[in-house]
Formats: structure tokens, C-alpha cells, sequence
């Protein structure tokens, strides 16, 4: 890589920012072990990206919630592209330049900002070329539709893994022969071989980070809930960059030690938790650092969020390792929303806020988010029998210019307030 | 604006009345309602990969489900879906959430899209129709991606059965697969009138007989057209514009639109869109050992794609050969609001088209628009510059 593309590259910027995250949480008065495990494992994570050509790594850029546990196994750097695109606007606080170039390739405003942005960045040179582009359906048609552009963008070759919408035996078999597909796809690509042991490795390991999860989301249960009020972000993070790896079990471990330790002094994540609430989506990245502090300031502890953080029932079989990377999507949280919205998912509703004891619920209306926003009244009318308040807050996930911290500071203040008055 | 070349005023064909009051009364023509008051069931479906064959096979009257085919407030219909959803979608839902499809049986719908499967999601838990069905419809056109959906079909099939507690016979599935097919053969005759220079009828009318088209019986449909054809065929009829257009894009019902597009000189001469040509394109063919349930899955999945689809190059070289058998010289890509899939591919085909020396007019709509004001002045300004380009 020349200088000159470094000097553009966000992988770069993000680099820094985490490494200086890494320093501030290891400065703090209280260090946060798990904290710095995590930003650490971020950090590395973009390290190997950014070093990927010179030491000849094969990089395959992917959207979310594809398993990352397969390019693990055949040693190939992955390159969460969402995730990414999320990173650019938490830690480096700057998105126009990314929605600029995508609007100029004659993407439409009402694509999601993230998809819209990475089309940009690699039109733009921002984001290092990937040797393969890895996409999915699952969970949107933003994500479904992002793929051959961006092939076509970085000249790249791609596969798209064809995801069934339901969970009926045929359709977890047709899953299973598509990851055989995508194996047979980055074999030819790279020139690696699929180390079949070592995925089964990594499938043993992400069983555990599963139970682990749940025994996490447990944690939260207590009151007051000892997890920091947007702590919920670090755990995706964790499953999407890092699932089936070492250090993820490892984080988790100490996360969960931590929590547990909290709970049994009686600790709260907030100095003093008044309001208990239900996160439904995303916030916003570029005001994590707001919605921490304001959090920090009202006593309010998001302790659930059913769509990211509630596992579905089941065990994964490392003797199968296909079979269960297939068998994992279908348990993950978000799966729920992929699927018919049936029972399933408005009970998990139900029962989280019964079991989280929730006081409130906020609602991430993301401009760009179809599939999500179509579940508004539909969530509220559910949590409403349970007479509990929803706030919709409009809002972008990485587009600063839909809502200003002024406008979320000031809607958020009113529904305080208003669970005040409760 | 369209002119007709052989005479002053091209003959009136009455039959595009009756087209024409199926349309302006639907949801309850009184088609639907007679069929209804016979005791017979009816059932909507929500998108073109819901095979109509086995609803038709099962003695009930499928219906496309479609939202207002003019512009109007969406009040409910953003209430319950959300502003960031197509309005395609709030449209049908806020028919469904006021009555308008009360009569209704059952409601089928495919994992085609977003907008798609919320609108099912929604449908299901706010308006009460008795019978729900959701097929998983694989992205791909591969082998297990067909053994998939046929298993899909399968399953819709026995739950329609279950549900009217009757056989759904082979026997029935290959005489709907007739008279769907007939319907098909029915309007490619009519689309290849549109190939010649002066077609002797005019984009908006076309659009007409096809909304009619999933708006009542088949067979009654049929009879129709048939009408039509030979009345087409000896009315000498004959229409020409400042330039031949294609409109490719999101779901589009209001004639209104192209009849904006056409009054102001262009002459729309095919489509590529899933209420016209995606709908009618591909017959079911019934060969070898195949059963009635494969010929149909088969058909479905390999239809001319929607934007859904991978490879899009599927659909892009589809598109492409309308544009040379029906000699375009521009494309009006029309994508609702908030249609994502469409949105996607667009930059993609507008650089095939442009490959192949056709530009295209990209225009932002909502669904219902008549097309009016800036639309004209849009559609007029690209009528200009297809114009110089052939000078």
C-alpha cells in the first residue's frame, strides 16, 4: 500500500481512533478490563486489515451477519462491511465524504446510509480493495442488493449466499449447500483449503460464546443492571467481527466475571438506575458518546435489547461444523426480524420486558431501515398492553443530518420525564 | 402529445371500457362481488411470485392486491407501515385497514421484498382475512433454489387444501395452467402490435386492460381480450410519438402516468414492470414427466426476474432485449420511493442501457402518482434530447 492510499484510507483513521480508545480506557480510574480487551481486539482487527497486502493476505470484504467463523478457518482476513461503516461514524465522527460519492454513483437517498456510504468508499478509494465480495439477503434488501455493485465497483469477484427466509428442514439444508457453495467459491479464490478441523474448533468455541451471551444477557437482569448503558454495541461487535475466535471467548469470560461481580455487590452500571430501558435497533453511532453520558446523567441503563442480544434456543455440533454455522443463523437475535414476524418474535418482546423489568422502550426509527421501522406500531401496540411507554426517535444510523444531538437530547429529556411521572 | 398517423381521430374501442370499469371500481368490482355472492371464495396475493394456478385450481378467484391507483393521502398506511416504507405497500395496507379487501378469503404472499414481507406481517396481525400464506422464495435460479420453491409451492398447495378442505387435483392445475397460459399468448399478441412503428393502441390503454387483468376472472378476462384483438385488428388504429420509450421500475397501476408521459409526445411502447410484462412474460410449460406443481414452481422462480433477483444480469439482458425487439430509443426508469431493490440496480442498468446508445430518464415517484407537473417537464426536457440526438 502507498502512502498516498493510506493517507485516504478510513482503516487508517479507525486504527488510530481505536488505538486511542484502547489508551483512554486504560487511563481510566476503574480500567474496565473487558474494556480494553475489546478495543484491543479492534484494534488488531484493523491492524491486519490494513497490513493484509503487504503480508499477503487474502481479504474478503462481507456484509453483516455472515459467519465470519469460515474465513477464520481457512485463515482468510475478513472485512465486516457494515461494521465498518458504523466504526467511520462513531470514531471518526465523518460520513458526508462516503454519501457524497455514493449519491454520485446515482445511489438514491433512501438506500441505507451505510450501503449507500461503502459503495462510495470504495468508489473514492477510502476503504483498501478486498480480493472477494461475500453478501447475503439476510437481513435486508440492502444487503441482498449492495453486492454487485460493489464487485463491479473494486473489480473484485463475489458470491452471494442465498439465505431462506423460514426455518423449515429444506430450507436448513439449502443454507448448508449454499456455505458448501461459498467454501468451494473462496477455495478457488484464495488457494486455501478449507481447514475443516480448525472450523470445527471455531464452532466448538462460538458455542460457548453463545451460552456465554445468554449467561451475559442474564447479568443484566439484576437490578440495578451492571453493564454500561450502550454496553450492548460491544457485544455485536463481538459476535460480528470476532465469532469463533479465542480472544471473543476470552472477553466474554472476563465480561461475564465482571458482571457477576458487580451483581453480587450490589454495583449498577449508572450511579444511580432510575429508568430501565428496551433498546429496538440501532441509535445512532455518531452520538454513542452523547447517549452514554446522557444516559450516565438520567440513570437510564438500556438492560434489553431483544433483536441483538436474545439468543435463540439450541446447541451447535462442532462434529457438524457446516450444519452449525447454518443452525447459528437461524438462533441468531436478529434472525427474529428476518423471518415472518409471527408469535415468535412479538413474545420475545413480551417476555424481555417482563424479565428485564423494563420501565421504557426506545425505538431507533433509522430513515434507511425499512424492514425495521414497518415494526413500529406494531411493537408499541405490544408493549402498550403491557402499559409500557415507547419513544420513536428519527434518526440515521451514520447520517448526522436526519437528527441532531439537540433534537435526541431534547425528545430523550421529555421521556424521562414522562417515565419520571409514572 | 401521442398523434395518430392514418386518421383525425383513432376509432373508440368500447371494449376498453369494460377494462376500464373493472379498474375504476376495484377493489370491489362487481366481478369480485358477483363471484363472491356465488358462494365462491377469493383470495389476494401480494406479489408475482405467488403462483395464481393453484388458487384458480382450487375453484377460488385470485386478485392481485394493489393500493390506490391515483395519489391520495396514506394516513393509515404510514401510521402502521412507517413513512420509510414504498408507498406501494402503505397503499395496499390502508385499503386493507379500511375494508376495502373485506372480502377476502386468504392472502398469500412471498419473502420477495422489504415492503413485501411487512406488508404480509402487517396484514396478517391488524386486518382479520381467514387464510394466511407465506412462501420463502430463494433468490437464486439454480437447481436447489427450484427444488426449494417447488418445495414451497407444495406446501402452499396442500395448506389451500387443508384450509377448503378439498383436492386441489392435477387435473384442475393443468386446466388453470391453460387458461393462465392462454391469457399469456393473449397479451404477447397484444405487446407485439406494439412493436410496429404505428401501434394501434397507446401505452395507457395497454395499462388498462392489464390492471383488469388481476382484477377479475380469468376466463372472463380472456374473453376480453379477445374482443380487443379483433377490434384492434380492424379498427386501423395507429399511434406515433416524438420518440419510442420504455418504463422499467417499481410497481405502477395509474395509467394516468403514462398517459402524462404520452401526452406530452412520447410513445410507450413496452415495460418492464411487475403489473405488465414481468406478470405476463413466461408461460407455464407442461413437459416430459413433470408434474402440474413443477411446471408451476418452475415458471414462477424463473419469470422474468424482479430487481430481487441474483444475477441481476438476468433481468438487466431481459430488459435489454425488449429494448431492441421493441426498437426504444429511451428508458423512463420510474422507482417508488423507498423501493430498494429497484434503487440498487438502477446505476447498473442506466450504464447497460447507456452501452447500448439508450439514455434513461431516472424518475423518483411515489406509487399513484399521475406523473403531472415536474414529471412532465422532466419527461419533456428527455423527449428534447432524444429528439436532437436523432437529428
Amino acid at each position: 500500500m502507498t502512502s498516498t492510499e493510506r493517507k485516504v484510507n478510513k482503516i487508517d483513521a479507525l486504527l488510530r481512533a481505536c488505538r486511542l480508545m484502547l489508551r483512554m480506557s486504560k487511563a481510566r480510574p476503574e480500567p474496565r478490563k473487558s474494556e480494553i480487551m475489546y478495543y484491543q481486539m479492534l484494534a488488531d482487527y484493523y491492524t491486519r486489515l490494513l497490513n493484509a497486502r503487504e503480508a499477503g493476505d487474502f481479504v474478503a470484504a462481507h456484509t453483516v451477519f455472515f459467519p465470519s467463523e469460515i474465513m477464520y478457518a481457512m485463515d482468510i482476513v475478513p472485512m465486516h462491511l457494515e461494521t465498518t461503516s458504523w466504526m467511520t461514524a462513531l470514531f471518526l465522527g465523518e460520513y458526508a465524504d462516503l454519501l457524497s460519492a455514493g449519491a454520485e454513483l446515482g445511489l438514491a437517498p433512501e438506500i441505507c446510509s451505510p450501503h449507500r456510504g461503502l459503495a462510495g468508499a470504495f468508489a473514492i478509494d477510502a476503504l483498501p480493495r478486498p480480493n472477494v465480495i461475500l453478501w447475503s439477503n439476510m437481513v435486508c434488501d440492502n444487503t441482498a442488493k449492495s453486492g454487485e455493485l460493489l464487485m463491479k465497483l473494486t473489480g473484485c469477484p463475489g458470491f452471494f449466499l442465498d439465505h431462506p427466509f423460514q426455518n423449515s428442514e429444506g430450507e436448513m439444508n439449502y443454507l448448508v449447500e449454499e456455505l458448501a457453495d461459498m467454501v468451494r467459491f473462496l477455495e478457488e479464490q484464495s488457494g486455501r483449503k478449507m481447514d475443516w478441523d480448525r472450523l470445527s474448533q471455531g464452532v466448538a468455541r462460538m458455542d460457548r460464546q453463545i451460552e456465554l451471551l445468554r449467561q451475559v444477557g442474564k447479568l443484566r437482569q439484576a437490578v440495578p443492571s451492571p453493564f454500561h448503558p450502550q454496553g450492548f454495541l460491544e457485544l455485536l461487535t463481538i459476535d460480528y467481527l470476532f465469532a469463533g475466535r479465542p480472544e471473543a471467548t476470552e472477553y466474554l469470560e472476563t465480561l461475564r466475571q465482571e458482571l457477576a461481580e458487580a451483581v453480587s455487590q450490589g454495583k449498577g452500571a449508572v450511579p444511580k438506575e432510575r429508568f430501565r430501558l428496551m433498546t429496538l435497533f440501532l441509535p445512532p453511532m455518531y452520538l454513542i458518546g452523547f447517549l452514554e453520558r446522557i444516559s450516565q446523567e438520567y440513570g437510564a441503563v438500556s438492560v434489553t435489547e431483544p433483536f441483538f442480544c436474545s439468543w435463540g434456543e439450541g446447541r451447535l455440533d462442532p462434529s457438524k461444523p457446516l450444519e452449525s454455522v447454518a443452525r447459528k443463523s437461524y438462533m441468531l437475535p436478529e434472525m427474529r426480524m428476518y423471518g415472518p414476524l409471527d408469535d415468535r418474535a412479538l413474545s420475545e418482546i413480551v417476555d424481555s420486558a417482563k424479565q428485564y423489568k423494563i420501565d421504557g422502550a426506545i425505538y431507533y426509527a433509522d430513515i434507511g431501515c425499512r424492514h425495521t421501522c414497518a415494526t413500529i406500531k406494531l411493537f408499541k401496540d405490544v408493549l402498550d398492553e403491557l402499559d409500557i411507554p415507547v419513544l420513536t426517535l428519527d434518526c440515521d444510523v451514520v447520517d448526522p443530518t436526519i437528527a441532531s444531538e439537540e433534537e435526541i437530547r431534547d425528545k430523550l429529556e421529555r421521556f424521562f420525564e414522562l417515565l419520571e411521572d409514572r | 402529445m401521442t398523434t395518430p398517423t392514418s386518421r383525425a381521430e383513432n376509432a373508440k374501442l368500447h371494449v376498453l371500457d369494460r377494462f376500464r370499469r373493472v379498474t375504476q371500481t376495484f377493489p370491489k368490482t362487481d366481478e369480485i362481488l358477483g363471484y363472491k355472492s356465488q358462494g365462491k371464495k377469493v383470495f389476494g396475493w401480494l406479489c408475482t411470485y405467488a403462483p395464481e394456478e393453484i388458487i384458480h385450481a382450487a375453484g377460488a378467484l385470485p386478485i392481485r392486491i394493489v393500493g390506490y391507483s391515483h395519489e391520495t393521502d396514506l394516513e393509515d398506511g404510514t401510521a402502521y407501515f412507517y413513512v420509510n416504507n414504498c408507498s406501494f405497500s402503505r397503499s395496499c395496507l390502508q385499503l386493507g385497514l379500511r375494508g376495502e379487501y373485506e372480502f377476502l378469503d386468504g392472502v398469500v404472499g412471498g419473502s420477495t421484498c422489504d415492503g413485501a414481507r411487512r406488508l404480509f406481517d402487517l396484514w396478517r396481525n391488524y386486518i382479520g382475512t381467514p387464510f394466511h400464506h407465506v412462501l420463502t422464495v430463494p433468490r437464486k435460479y439454480i437447481e436447489r433454489a427450484h427444488n426449494l420453491y417447488h418445495d414451497q409451492v407444495r406446501q402452499f398447495h396442500r395448506h389451500l387444501e387443508e384450509f377448503l378442505d378439498i383436492q386441489i387435483t392435477d387435473e384442475a392445475l393443468r386446466h388453470s395452467i391453460e387458461v393462465y397460459n392462454e391469457s399469456r399468448r393473449l397479451l404477447k399478441a397484444l405487446y407485439d402490435l406494439r412493436k410496429l412503428s404505428a401501434p394501434p393502441i397507446t401505452g395507457a390503454e395497454t395499462m388498462e386492460v392489464l390492471n383488469a387483468s388481476f382484477r377479475m376472472p380469468k376466463e372472463l378476462f380472456n374473453d376480453y381480450l379477445r374482443e380487443l384483438m379483433d377490434g384492434l385488428s380492424t379498427s386501423g388504429n395507429s399511434y406515433e410519438g416524438r420518440a419510442r420509450l420504455m418504463i422499467t421500475g417499481s410497481h405502477l397501476t395509474n395509467p394516468e402516468f403514462i398517459k402524462s408521459i404520452e401526452d406530452t409526445g412520447g410513445l410507450v411502447v413496452t415495460d418492464e414492470l411487475c403489473t405488465s410484462t414481468r406478470y405476463w412474460s413466461d408461460p407455464v410449460v407442461l413437459d416430459g414427466d413433470q408434474t402440474p406443481l413443477q411446471a408451476i414452481s418452475k415458471r414462477y422462480l424463473n419469470n422474468f426476474p424482479c430487481a430481487r433477483m441474483f444475477p441481476s444480469d438476468e433481468r438487466f439482458e431481459r430488459i435489454l432485449n425488449l429494448a431492441r425487439d421493441f426498437r426504444v430509443e429511451g428508458v423512463i426508469s420510474q422507482i417508488i420511493k423507498y423501493c430498494v431493490p429497484y434503487a440498487h440496480d438502477r446505476p447498473l442498468l442506466t450504464e447497460k442501457l447507456q452501452a447500448q446508445g439508450i439514455p434513461t430518464l431516472s424518475l423518483d415517484v411515489e406509487h399513484g402518482t399521475s406523473g403531472s407537473g415536474q414529471i412532465q417537464t422532466r419527461v419533456q426536457a428527455f423527449l428534447e434530447m432524444l429528439e436532437s440526438r436523432q437529428r
